[in-house]
């Protein structure tokens, strides 16, 4: 790649197919090396990289919500009733 | 190390407590409660968004999968088997009783434009001021992102990126092929990006 690369081509196109592979860390060493070599030419998907990145952190980091006591103890009185009237 | 001595006690593994299960054993569906209640709810109300869906989401799964669990032949399966109830009771929760998308959305769809302004508008989440507003609007936005997404695409995402099952586990919980599931994924994060980044511009 030059460094007259220009955004939008065919290799940026095979590229944001495996953007998620590669944030995944599945992509096997050649393919992750291609994304590295085409990263430190093409600053649009570096951009584009780094806030997918953003946003899969932002989902990954919302709270799972406690199970309520009280929920609790109507699944084991819904299922206290189901057994009686088996 | 403190030197004080610890005693841990060893919680009983599925297989254990499937063996229970199977006898129907006193306090058997109240263990089964106590392990998997937590993370199904959590998991209902992830996918749905509402508490009294989750609450449905949650005590549909339990009872159905406790009756059918004597079934299950290998325990190692007990989680992906599950997520599996749960993402059915999910769907039909949201009246979209398949997890088939209608249609699948193209990469192209999710390319930025040309002429669409480079620079990252999304926030860097390690970077939030403590601000517990800021932090519950963040919270809001990502919400909503994650809600607008289809439900074929939002059930990989919640497994994947929020309940951190493998990607192996999801196939075996949804009955998609490996392949499917990345290519759900990377399109669910995509749009998810797609709409944070719209909502920060």
């Amino acid at each position: 790649m030059s460094s007259r690369h220009v955004h939008g081509g065919p290799e940026c196109v095979a590229l944001f197919a495996k953007l998620s592979e590669y944030l995944d860390g599945e992509l096997d060493p050649t393919a992750c090396a291609g994304v590295l070599g085409h990263m430190e030419d093409c600053e649009r998907c570096r951009e584009f990289l780094e806030s997918l990145r953003r946003a899969v952190a932002h989902v990954a980091s919302m709270e799972s919500p406690e199970l309520p006591e009280n929920l609790k103890n109507d699944i084991l009185a819904a299922y206290a009733r189901t057994k009686e009237s088996s | 190390m403190d030197g004080t001595l610890r005693v841990v006690e060893k919680e009983p593994d599925n297989d254990e407590l499937l063996s229970r299960i199977r006898e129907d054993a006193p306090g058997a569906f109240d263990e089964f409660v106590t392990r998997f209640g937590g993370r199904i709810y959590a998991f209902g109300m992830k996918f749905c968004g509402e508490r009294e869906d989750a609450k449905d989401v949650l005590q549909d799964t339990l009872l159905q999968a406790y009756r059918s669990l004597r079934e299950l032949e290998h325990p190692e399966a007990m989680t992906s088997w599950l997520y599996r109830v749960a993402a059915n009771a999910c769907l039909m929760k949201r009246r979209k009783g398949k997890f088939e998308p209608e249609r699948e959305i193209s990469l192209e769809e999710l390319l930025p434009g040309a002429g669409q302004d480079a620079r990252i508008q999304i926030p860097d989440p390690t970077a939030l001021p403590h601000d517990d507003a800021v932090r519950a609007e963040t919270k809001a936005r990502v919400q909503k992102a994650i809600g607008d997404l289809p439900p074929a695409y939002r059930i990989v995402l919640v497994m994947r990126d929020m309940e951190q099952l493998s990607t192996q586990e999801v196939a075996d919980a949804l009955g998609l092929e490996i392949s499917a599931v990345k290519m759900r994924l990377h399109r669910a994060r995509l749009m998810v990006r797609k709409v944070l980044e719209e909502s920060y511009a």
